[in-house]
């Protein structure tokens, strides 16, 4: 078999390993309730964090952003991680005590308004859509790879089985397994680059390290500076996106949502920092496929121009594993991890989004006496009209999956995160403050697309994948300056404040 | 001073008690977060082209330069390092004040 052919079976496996293990565990858990059960502590419920976080944008993405930019791909890195240090101290366990699911939900109850709910909704299923844009763009980059296609036949072959895999698995009702899903996108991501390391001749058992000496090689063979920090972009540039990506991760619906699986809130806290350090495992490893794909092909004499390095920045793990000569199957497990960070996330955010679709917007809004099928009909429609949405934005990709992604974060950022910021630890913020926020908050993200060009600054201090290092403190000022000209939020939401969230011990 | 006038949730205002212990290391640890993250940039930034900038990006640890070991690194463990702070004492201070209230109950 060749490389791909190998891929395609690797692939397959994995994926139908995934729907039998979660049958099994199905029957299992109907006949002995508890044993091996949905909850598994707080390692488990930390690699589940883990495992809902992972997408293309950390395995395909991350490595990409780096072998392109160097040090300035390293923003990403923490980005992604400090994230959740914000997550855990201002929201983690207040969001848990308040006691909703969902971000529309959440502002719904918060603010005590419909049309606040209405907009959170719509923003959330955006960030959705965006985010899936993204993990559509690896998955078709993945397909193409593995059946030797055009990138537009790929995206669109990807599509289906994201579809059919969603059908299937809902109608077999497979509960997701994260906790083995995370064991399986770890170890293929790590393996081949352990792989990689020992055929270069690095320190292979901890490639996390060993790469450091690959670094050096470069500089000193082809005088390839990769880690000149500030290069090419600014400071400001660098603390905007780091500080988008990490409010991002402090906004972002399907992560928010993560903290009502663990039965209390203490097992809730130290399962976040499991789960940051199952995290910070695959981004300690993406730079060296960065740079291991640097050297080989500066000693395959492969030129480094900026049009093709673009190209095959977000395939570049691949890539590199396939230059280095690896074994096809092992390609094919490399290939597998990512597909399949990137096939859940897309099930796990069409799902929700849909799910919104169908309470959020038709239930509560269009048709509020819709019965129970209707509104199961209205959800099973809204995945697909979300995966077609996605996919024709997909087919012609306006960036690097790292960057698609970053706009998710900056909306996530400029939005939702002040939302839940105020609305835990300011009682009070109101319903107009909501409003006029979410407005300012889509605003900022959207600015210098529309307005870039003509206003000057605009595309300076809001850069499309950093906008929310000034949009963010924008839209606090703004909920607080509408919030106390106008009158205070009920006092009932108030005293719950003080009381259930905030004086829980008092 | 009436409700509507004093807030009483508030971030920078918290009440005694269990939540002012609670945003006191919430403070904390978002100081530890700021400073290395964005103060260690500004340093590497400020520093380039003199002595100290050489040091930073010559010095090499796990044959990687300074500055990129600890951005790339360093900076993702010391995360995981204040979040571990953050439990412990939160833990503690949850213990300290659950104790104190079910003895007020007496």
């Amino acid at each position: 078999m060749n490389d791909s052919s190998w891929s395609i079976f690797v692939v397959l496996a994995v994926l139908l390993s995934f729907i039998l293990v979660g049958l099994r565990q199905k029957s299992r858990e109907s006949q002995e309730y508890g044993f091996g059960g949905r909850y598994t502590g707080r390692i488990g419920g930390g690699a589940a964090i883990a495992s809902n976080w992972m997408s293309a944008a950390s395995l395909m993405g991350l490595a990409g952003i780096i072998y392109l930019r160097g040090y300035q791909g390293l923003a990403y890195v923490i980005g992604w991680t400090g994230g959740y240090v914000l997550l855990l101290v201002l929201l983690a366990s207040q969001i848990r005590r308040f006691g909703k699911f969902t971000t529309p939900e959440f502002v719904g109850e918060r603010y005590g308004s419909p049309a606040a709910r209405l907009m959170a909704a719509v923003i959330a299923i955006a960030i959705s859509v965006i985010y899936c844009v993204a993990q559509f763009k690896g998955i078709g980059l993945i397909f193409a790879f593995m059946f030797d296609i055009g990138y537009e036949q790929g995206v669109t072959y990807g599509a289906l089985a994201v579809v059919s895999y969603l059908v299937v698995s809902g109608a077999l009702g497979v509960p997701r397994n994260q906790q083995l899903q995370y064991l399986v996108i770890c170890v293929a991501f790590i393996v081949p680059l352990m792989w990689l390391a020992r055929k270069l001749g690095y320190f292979w058992l901890l490639p996390q390290f060993g790469y450091g000496r690959a670094l050096t090689d470069l500089a000193r063979e082809f005088r390839i500076d990769f880690t000149l920090p500030f290069a090419g972009d600014s400071l400001f540039e660098w603390c905007a996106l780091c500080f988008t990506l990490m409010v991002g991760t402090g906004g972002l619906p399907h992560v928010l949502s993560r903290f009502y699986t663990v039965p209390n809130v203490r097992d809730a806290r130290w399962s976040v920092v499991w789960g940051l350090f199952f995290i910070a495992l695959i981004y300690w490893s993406a730079p060296a496929f960065a740079v291991f794909g640097r050297l080989i092909e500066a000693r395959q004499g492969i030129a480094f121009t900026p049009d093709t390095a673009r190209a095959a920045a977000d395939v570049i793990a691949l890539k590199t594993a396939m230059m280095a000569g690896l074994p096809g199957w092992l390609v094919g497990v490399l290939a597998a991890g990512a597909l399949s960070a990137a096939f859940f996330t897309v099930a796990g955010l069409l799902m929700t989004g849909a799910a919104s679709i169908s309470h959020d917007l038709y239930y509560s809004f269009i048709n509020p006496k819709a019965s129970e099928t209707s509104r199961m009909q209205v959800a099973k429609g809204g995945t697909l009209v979300l995966a077609a949405l996605v996919l024709l934005v997909a087919l012609n990709p306006p960036g690097l999956i790292a960057e698609i992604t970053a706009v998710a974060f900056a909306l996530a950022g400029n939005t939702i995160f002040p939302l839940f910021l105020l609305g835990i630890w300011w009682d009070r913020a109101n319903r107009y403050g909501a409003i006029a926020g979410m407005v300012t908050g889509v605003l900022c993200t959207v600015a210098t697309p529309l307005l870039g060009g003509v206003l000057p600054g605009v595309a300076f201090y809001f850069p499309v994948t950093a906008s929310a290092l000034c949009g963010a403190p924008l839209v606090i000022c703004v909920m607080i300056a509408v919030s106390l000209a106008t009158p205070a939020p009920p006092e009932e939401m108030r005293r719950f404040l003080e009381q259930e969230v905030h004086g829980h011990l008092d | 001073m009436s409700r509507s006038e004093k807030s009483k949730v508030n971030l920078l205002r918290p009440k005694e008690g269990h939540m002012r212990d609670e945003v006191r290391i919430i403070l904390a640890i978002l100081f530890g977060w700021g400073v290395c993250t964005f103060g260690f940039q500004f340093l590497v930034y400020a520093c380039r082209g003199t002595g100290a900038g050489s040091i930073l990006t010559r010095l090499t640890l796990f044959n990687l330069p300074l500055h990129f070991w600890f951005t790339g690194q360093f900076l993702p463990l010391w995360f995981i390092i204040l979040c571990v702070i953050f439990n412990i004492y939160v833990d503690r201070i949850s213990e300290y004040h659950s104790r104190r209230r079910d003895k007020s109950y007496e």
